[in-house]
């Protein structure tokens, strides 16, 4: 029976093999300096870069056909937080991580409280200009840069237009009060029929409260603050709770099969998700194709519309890398170059952070899936009204997992939103305190 | 003088206990021998384990908003306190337990019975029965747990699907039915394993003695209970042993089980606990938790098997 550990520690052994391997190959590290110098033969730097996004090896070929002296080689790993952060991570402590690292805006303060990631401020300076202000906060960290924006990640109702229209609602759902009326009238249509899913991704849900301004994080001088449980993001559990509880909401896992093959089937109707989960529902659900429609997030005020942000990431420098001016020249190379601008959107469905690309040729074609619509018009639009307050926390990884269990709970009824809420709150500051972060709120 | 005093050293430091301080001529040559096995034993099994303890006593020190490299700073036991105080791993501690406690003793019973029916005389077509028990085993237990988690999702498992035929409402993956799904998993998977090292304990049984039980009439039942069963004992002890060590390092059935229901905890286990930690880049909480779970794995085999053996029968 000894065995059943024996996959385990396969995948173990496999992942150590892997950053072995990928040491030998990277640029190096600060501990061991011959790697670095092995890094770098004849004049060229060889720059390792792991990440996850379909489309970044388009971008980092191109990178490399027109910069012969930094040739960069990307290795897939599982998406961050698939794994993906614990081998970064990881090899990281190990003093073998790759010079440049896909991580999340999310991630990127618990890669800094890790000592993860290498101070590129002096390298980067040039760069800020080409950025959207906020996008830049999300980089930079007690006022270092660890790294370049890559895109944003506005939010938006994707939804059946032809089954919407089935069931009577003739308009897409401009605010929150009517996204629950259609909720109620699908339902009651036919009890099998779904208007969205409440799934139990949490930086999904992070994007609704995001948009309700109900930060989690703050620093006040060189203290942590944790409002995961504050008064506005009990409202917004308050809403989600009242669907479920009415069971208007399908409760797939996020990005799950059963999720698709409800929205394939005309089961569920809508997501609310952000710009990179169009193509996923392009390639995940070919059923409908041409039917489904892109409009903008329902607000709480339709007077003021505020919307939210789910992702968007960083191309980061990681500790120890002997190549960290080359390393930023690839990462802001990457985020603003027009060819890679146009190839991270076409093929990653990227929402740019570098404001040339927000004028890019590709964000103005029609998507056939989404009935020619061009989307991004609608993500555009957006844009200059998602709050920019928002700050993540250094030990979100935890939180997240937390958040996810709570939501996964609270789906099949387990538990409540607020009771959630309330152990998130609890959980995280015990956690921070546990990794020597100094934290109030309790 | 001097090499008497080195010779007797060395004999005392062999922790062999009866091997005699030999003759220094012998001593190189068992060295020789013995470093293709301790070697590796020393750098893949001790170092490990012995890094794991060192970093179960440290913590990480940084200070203020934390964004500057941490130190390391020893912690003593807080670590464990920490780990034995948190009342999710306290629960993922008791799970394995219950879920070994139910689980164990009804798949070797299983096991033991289907080992006794293929060993029995009048059974037919031993070899494809032996095969078709083994099969699950020889499946990789992610492939066999994720074989599972399809037949057990909601809105997917035909399982459920055929119980509303019958007018059942079965929910395979709520709260109350994780255990006993992830049970059922590990039962699929690990009974004809050990049905195996019961059968082949059988096999070494002498037919005589079931020949003389026949002719002084005892049935095939009586056989099997009162000459069979007492005698595959030892087989019984060890594959309870492996199953007790197996159920505590629990991971691969809960963690695809998650995919498919999002109320599995990430705390489910002790190791997908612990593996959460390193996720959550708490290296010392997680070294601190893997040690416990070390711990009550080996408290465990080692008191089920003075248990067994104060019962007298000699293994």
């Amino acid at each position: 029976m000894k065995a059943r550990s024996r996959s385990l520690a396969a995948a173990t052994v496999a992942l150590a093999a892997a950053m072995v391997a990928s040491g030998c190959s990277s640029s190096g590290s600060g501990a061991n300096d011959s790697a670095a110098a092995a890094g770098s033969s004849g004049g060229v730097v060889k720059l390792d870069f792991w990440g996850w996004a379909p489309g970044y090896d388009q971008s980092v070929a191109a990178f490399n056909r027109t910069h012969p002296n930094i040739q960069v080689t990307f290795d897939k790993t599982a998406s961050g937080s698939k794994g993906g952060y614990t081998k970064m991570l990881t090899a990281a402590k190990a003093g073998n991580a790759p010079c440049l690292a896909q991580v999340g805006y999310e991630t990127l303060p618990s890669f800094a409280a890790a000592g993860a990631l290498t101070d590129v401020t002096k390298f980067a300076a040039t760069a800020q200009a080409q950025f959207a202000h906020w996008t830049w906060k999300q980089v930079t960290i007690g006022g270092q840069t660890y790294g370049i924006p890559v895109d944003t990640a506005p939010m938006a109702l994707m939804y059946r237009k032809d089954l919407f229209a089935k069931y009577g609602i003739t308009t897409a759902p401009v605010t929150w009060d009517e996204y629950a009326a259609d909720a109620a009238k699908v339902h009651a249509a036919d009890p099998s029929v779904y208007l969205g899913d409440f799934g139990n991704d949490a930086y999904n849900y992070a994007g609704l409260a995001w948009q309700a301004g109900a930060g989690w994080f703050g620093t006040s001088g060189d203290q942590w603050q944790v409002s995961v449980n504050s008064a506005g993001n009990q409202k917004v559990a308050g809403y989600w709770q009242g669907l479920l509880d009415k069971k208007l909401l399908k409760t797939d896992p996020s990005y799950d099969p059963s999720l698709y093959s409800d929205m394939a089937a005309g089961k569920v109707l809508s997501d609310v998700n952000a710009v990179w989960d169009a193509p996923i529902i392009a390639s995940s659900v070919k059923d409908g194709a041409g039917q489904w429609a892109v409009a903008p997030m329902p607000v709480w005020d339709a007077a003021n519309p505020v919307y939210g942000n789910d992702g968007g990431s960083a191309t980061a420098i990681l500790k120890g890398c002997g190549h960290a001016k080359e390393a930023t020249e690839f990462a802001t190379w990457m985020s603003t170059d027009a060819d890679s601008v146009s190839n991270l959107i076409k093929v990653t469905g990227i929402y740019p952070a570098a404001t040339s690309g927000l004028s890019n040729a590709t964000l103005s074609a029609p998507d056939p899936f989404y009935g020619g619509q061009t989307i991004f018009d609608v993500f555009k639009a957006e844009t200059s009204h998602i709050n920019t307050d928002w700050q993540w926390g250094p030990t979100m990884t935890q939180t997240s997992t937390d958040l996810g269990d709570g939501l996964g709970q609270a789906g099949t009824g387990g538990t409540t939103l607020a009771n959630m809420l309330a152990g998130v709150q609890t959980k995280t500051v015990a956690g921070m305190k546990q990794q020597g972060l100094s934290v109030s709120g309790s | 003088m001097t090499t008497a005093l080195r010779e007797r050293a060395a004999g005392r430091s062999k922790a062999t206990g009866a091997a005699r301080p030999g003759r220094r001529r012998r001593g190189r040559p068992v060295a020789l021998f013995l470093a293709p096995f301790l070697v590796p034993f020393a750098a893949l099994y001790l170092a490990p384990i012995g890094y794991t303890v060192y970093q179960s006593l440290f913590r990480m020190h940084r200070s203020g908003l934390g964004l500057t490299a941490p130190t390391q700073v020893f912690a003593g036991l807080s670590n464990y306190a920490t780990a034995l105080g948190d009342a999710d791993f306290r629960g993922s501690l008791l799970r394995v337990l219950l879920i070994g406690l139910v689980q164990v003793p009804l798949m070797l019973l299983f096991a033991l019975g289907l080992a006794l029916l293929l060993d029995a005389k009048t059974t037919l077509f031993k070899r494809f029965f032996r095969l078709a028990f083994f099969l699950p085993y020889a499946l990789p237990g992610v492939v066999g747990a994720i074989m599972w988690s399809y037949l057990v999702a909601p809105g997917l498992s035909p399982i459920s699907a055929a119980a509303r035929h019958l007018g059942l409402h079965l929910d395979l993956t709520s709260n109350a039915m994780l255990a006993p799904t992830i049970g059922n998993m590990l039962t699929w998977g690990w009974t004809g394993y050990n049905m195996l090292i019961i059968y082949s304990a059988l096999q070494a049984i002498p037919a005589e003695l079931s020949e003389a039980a026949t002719m002084d009439g005892c049935s095939a039942f009586g056989i099997a209970w009162r000459i069979k069963v007492p005698l595959v004992r030892p087989a019984l002890v060890l594959t309870t042993v492996f199953s007790i060590i197996g159920t505590a390092q629990l991971y691969n059935e809960p963690a695809i089980l998650h995919n498919v229901a999002p109320n599995l905890p990430s705390t489910y286990t002790p190791i997908y606990a612990a593996y959460d930690a390193v996720n959550a880049n708490n290296f010392n909480a997680a070294a601190a938790e893997s040690v416990i779970l070390a711990l009550l794995a080996f408290v465990l085999s080692f008191g089920f098997l003075k248990l067994v053996q104060r019962k007298g029968a000699a293994l």
